[in-house]
């Protein structure tokens, strides 16, 4: 990409999208800190807000996984509301970081970020794989079927991480670059529309995210039989 | 004055026709879904909130195919990316 300014001491990094997620990632610490501060029988309001939607994310992993769905929500929820934060934050008009050609500024549309991501979720859902059913869970038995089912699944394994980070990518770059086009042509009133979409897109993105995570996570860790 | 990218008039109509294609697969696979949604909600309007949940994620990831031809036309015109 032709706007990230790179250190290199032997590797490159992006160092504004490093920037723009700790400042995300202290703005999430920062509102959960604020909404659970006086947990109590009777709840505050920030804690209404917290329940509601840990309460979404728990009712639908006991839908989807099954009975012990409850321990793979935080990672789940943390997932979710990092990624809302952060494509969110590309559309509210502050200057976090400021680059030579302008301002992109989201950590979602930079593919690093969303394909670490996708590598986390990778990462976890085998490791669940492997706790619950053994090593039997990339192999069943030695028949030729079995065998070439085994192959489209180490396939399957490749691509699918690569797909969740794309999507997550594509979508937030895409919106960015057109907003970035029609402040080009005039930057007064025309980019508004786009930006409600983006928002909306924010929210979908993140929770097509998240959603995709948990039935990867319920694939591997169901007995199908 | 700033020196003006320019690249070659085939890679120009490549990204178009691509992204054509992309966008009429799109159009007509979430036409799809739409029909099934209103179907549903007619049948049985008590489910309709959330269908339209699952409507949506499904629509997400259908629109996730026309964002990655965007995407790839985007790198041949040689806009970004």
């Amino acid at each position: 990409m032709e706007h990230f300014i790179y250190k290199i001491n032997g590797l490159s990094f992006h160092l504004d999208t490093i920037f723009t997620m700790w400042v995300c990632m202290g703005i999430l610490i920062l509102v959960a800190f604020l909404m659970t501060r006086k947990v109590g029988l009777i709840p505050s309001k920030g804690q209404i807000i917290a329940e509601k939607i840990v309460g979404v994310f728990l009712d639908l992993s006991e839908t989807m996984i099954g009975p012990d769905g409850k321990k793979h929500v935080p990672l789940l929820v943390s997932l979710f509301l990092f990624i809302l934060t952060a494509n969110l934050s590309g559309q509210i008009p502050w200057r976090l970081y400021h680059l030579k050609t302008g301002e992109l500024a989201s950590p979602t549309n930079d593919i690093n970020m969303t394909m670490a991501m996708a590598i986390l979720v990778l990462v976890y859902y085998l490791y669940q794989g492997v706790k619950t059913k053994g090593l039997k869970y990339f192999l069943h038995s030695f028949s030729p079927a079995d065998i070439i089912t085994a192959l489209i699944d180490l396939l399957e394994m490749v691509v699918r991480p690569f797909t969740l980070a794309l999507r997550l990518f594509a979508n937030i770059l895409a919106g960015e670059i057109l907003i970035s086009a029609f402040i080009g042509i005039c930057a007064y009133f025309l980019p508004l529309p786009i930006m409600f979409f983006e928002v909306f897109v924010a929210f979908i993105q993140a929770l097509v995210f998240t959603l995709l995570s948990m039935s990867y996570i319920a694939i591997s860790v169901q007995n199908e039989h | 004055m700033e020196e003006v990218k320019t690249v070659s008039e085939i890679a120009q109509v490549g990204a178009a026709v691509g992204m054509s294609f992309a966008a009429a697969g799109v159009g007509i696979g979430l036409s799809i879904a739409i029909k099934a949604l209103m179907e549903a909600i007619s049948r049985q309007p008590e489910i309709a909130n959330k269908a339209f949940v699952y409507f949506i994620v499904g629509a997400g990831l259908t629109e996730a195919c026309a964002i990655y031809a965007l995407l790839i036309a985007m790198k041949v015109v040689g806009m970004m990316g």
